[in-house]
């Protein structure tokens, strides 16, 4: 017993012949029905697959585990295409917060597919897919994040949805949004949080 | 004696809003980012330090605060310490929700300075802090 | 006499510093207080001339919209500490040798098989300080047969761990017994593991991000993944992360470096505190959602 000594490269484990072809239909099958391991294989491996991408958001909103979960997420942010950020986008307004915040995070990572679709969701008639969609412009490596951001500080009538964006202005906004984030402060007057929020990012942003 | 609060919220500017009242009032105030986090930071103190109330976020990456507290729950500690959860009213869901994960109370957010000081202060024990908010909010609601 | 202002580059206010400690802390988990800002502007100050940014606002604008992410990368390396050397961060082995093995053999039968698996393997100080602590100081090593596993990206650090020699600043954590038993010193300079150690470490290379490297690694029972998400971009750290799990027995632990924190990167594991450390653990059975 001991350090087991080791000579060259042993194969850790045979690599099991797979049951069912790696081809979309049989990884979608898999995907569907199979047991928990083969569930998270198939999530993995149908990342190189981008016609998978609806099927994957569709079998998102069903799959219990949290590892399959997470390869489903991690297989569409690595496919990074519009497609794939349709398929994200309806846990947006799922029940189950590990889906919503998986989508957030995964959308983030993908921000020309997504940049088309953000004007929409920041029109939403669902208050917490506007409250979403600002925290995903907090990660969002995007041109156009500012603009959208003002859009909300100047004309969104809730109250959380404007204090996320405050949030996100004191980390990305410069001297010259003073006036806009003053504007939506005055908005709101009186409201404890957004005063504080506001006066917190003027400083950030060192606007005078 | 100074009572040591976790606050766990994602966004930096709520945690640094409570962060402020709380530490106004006295108690010792510490931040977590979000459930994961908190979790950690609960098994890290040191015998003797355990925070002695929880204010929650619900929604958060990674961990959300029902999980939270359930967690928190699960590792069982004597007497178990109150979890105030405040969140935005779309979030809430009901509060048997809350109660059902072991919560204690529940505020909306954004919740009005007193509110949150006062419920704090109730579920702390801490009579001093109590009458302190209760005295604010009367004056803020006969203003 | 006028005092003349410094140049914007070289300054980092306490709103600039505010605004990077918060970002800082929301990507990686380490939080600097207002007692490092010395540590923190210096470096700071190097990142934004490296860069050819002309002051912080505009280093911090490219750093934050930045597509691939490799200046946030650059920043964590600059903001953290990168040697290795014997006995790093020993409280994760003592933690092992103590409490995790124990959990860890339960599940086993006697003479079972125990894998651990250490990554990046770097110049080897990790894998053979594994090798050293087991012999050294787990009672039970004769009773089980433990597989210590290593693998890196590099193939020049691997060839240097297998050659296994050392600088005196290296060995410098290790009691003199150790360093006696294990080492042969060649020069001032050199001291030459044992190649009874050499050969009980299964060196490899693995792209821990690509699914057909990591596919091969199963039932690995230890995982020490220290000071090596920290510099992932998000994505790669949850695939990498994955890829652990997926490698792990249920109910096998990882440690991550001694800053890095499971809940910057996925909510697959559970924390679990042992008097040394803090570890994370795979689940031992069932749906954790």
């Amino acid at each position: 017993m001991g350090l087991r000594k080791t000579h060259g490269h042993d194969a850790l484990r045979e690599v099991l012949e797979r049951e069912h072809p790696r081809d979309m239909p049989g990884l979608l099958a898999q995907l569907r029905s199979g047991d928990v391991e083969q569930r998270r294989w198939a999530a993995r491996d149908l990342a190189g697959h981008p016609q998978a991408a609806v099927a994957l958001g569709t079998q998102l909103l069903r799959e219990t585990d949290a590892a399959v979960r997470e390869s489903m997420l991690n297989s569409l942010a690595s496919q990074a295409s519009e497609t794939a950020a349709g398929a994200l986008l309806p846990l947006l307004r799922s029940e189950d917060p590990q889906l919503r915040n998986g989508a957030i995070e995964a959308l983030a990572g993908m921000p020309k597919a997504v940049g088309p679709r953000i004007a929409g969701l920041l029109r939403d008639a669902d208050v917490d897919v506007r409250i979403f969609t600002v925290n995903l412009l907090g990660e969002l490596r995007h041109p156009q994040v500012l603009t959208w951001l003002l859009q909300v500080l100047a004309r969104d009538t809730e109250v959380n949805v404007v204090a996320a964006a405050v949030e996100v202005l004191a980390e990305v906004g410069g001297p010259d949004h003073g006036a806009a984030l003053r504007a939506a402060q005055a908005r709101f007057a009186g409201d404890d949080f957004i005063g504080f929020a506001v006066d917190m990012a003027i400083e950030r942003i060192e606007a005078a | 004696m100074s009572h040591h609060v976790l606050v766990i919220d994602d966004a930096a500017t709520v945690r640094m809003y409570h962060r402020k009242m709380l530490s106004d009032a006295g108690w010792q105030v510490d931040e977590a980012v979000n459930g994961l986090e908190a979790l950690e930071k609960v098994m890290n103190r040191p015998a003797g330090q355990a925070f002695d109330l929880y204010v929650v976020d619900i929604n958060m990456p990674k961990m959300d605060g029902y999980t939270f507290v359930r967690e928190l729950r699960r590792l069982g500690s004597t007497p178990p310490a109150p979890v105030l959860m405040v969140s935005t009213e779309s979030q809430m869901q009901d509060a048997t929700a809350a109660r059902d994960a072991g919560a204690n109370g529940y505020l909306v957010k954004p919740a009005r300075p007193a509110e949150l000081m006062l419920t704090a202060a109730l579920m702390l024990g801490d009579a001093a802090a109590s009458m302190r908010a209760a005295g604010k909010l009367v004056a803020g609601a006969t203003a | 006499m006028r005092a003349t202002a410094l140049p914007r580059r070289q300054e980092i206010t306490d709103a600039d510093f505010l605004k990077f400690r918060e970002f800082f802390y929301r990507k990686t988990g380490i939080h600097f207080d207002d007692g490092k800002r010395y540590f923190v502007d210096k470096r700071l100050i190097e990142r934004i001339e490296a860069t050819g940014a002309d002051d912080f606002r505009s280093y911090f604008i490219a750093l934050r919209f930045e597509t691939k992410g490799a200046e946030l990368q650059q920043l964590v390396n600059a903001m953290t500490v990168n040697e290795t050397y014997f006995f790093r961060e020993a409280y994760q082995f003592d933690c092992m040798v103590k409490d995790m093995l124990g959990e860890v053999v339960k599940r086993k039968r006697p003479g079972g098989r125990i894998r651990i698996w250490s990554i990046p393997s770097s110049t080897g100080e990790e894998p053979y300080s594994i090798a050293i602590y087991l012999l050294e100081r787990w009672p039970l090593i004769d009773q089980y047969e433990v597989e210590i596993l290593s693998s890196d990206i590099d193939t020049t650090v691997l060839e240097s761990a297998q050659r296994g020699v050392y600088s005196p600043r290296s060995v410098g954590q290790l009691p003199q017994e150790y360093l006696a038993r294990y080492f042969k010193q060649r020069n001032a300079n050199e001291f030459v593991i044992s190649r009874d150690l050499v050969a009980a470490v299964d060196f490899s290379r693995v792209n821990l991000t690509d699914a057909n490297d990591t596919r091969a690694f199963r039932d690995i029972d230890i995982i020490f993944c220290r000071n090596l998400l920290i510099y992932f971009d998000d994505l790669s750290r949850r695939v990498a992360a994955e890829a652990m799990y997926d490698a792990m027995s249920p109910g096998g632990f990882i440690c991550l470096g001694h800053s890095e924190s499971m809940s910057r990167i996925t909510p697959l594991f559970q924390p679990r505190r042992f008097a040394d450390a803090m570890v994370h653990q795979k689940p031992i059975k069932g749906d954790r959602a």
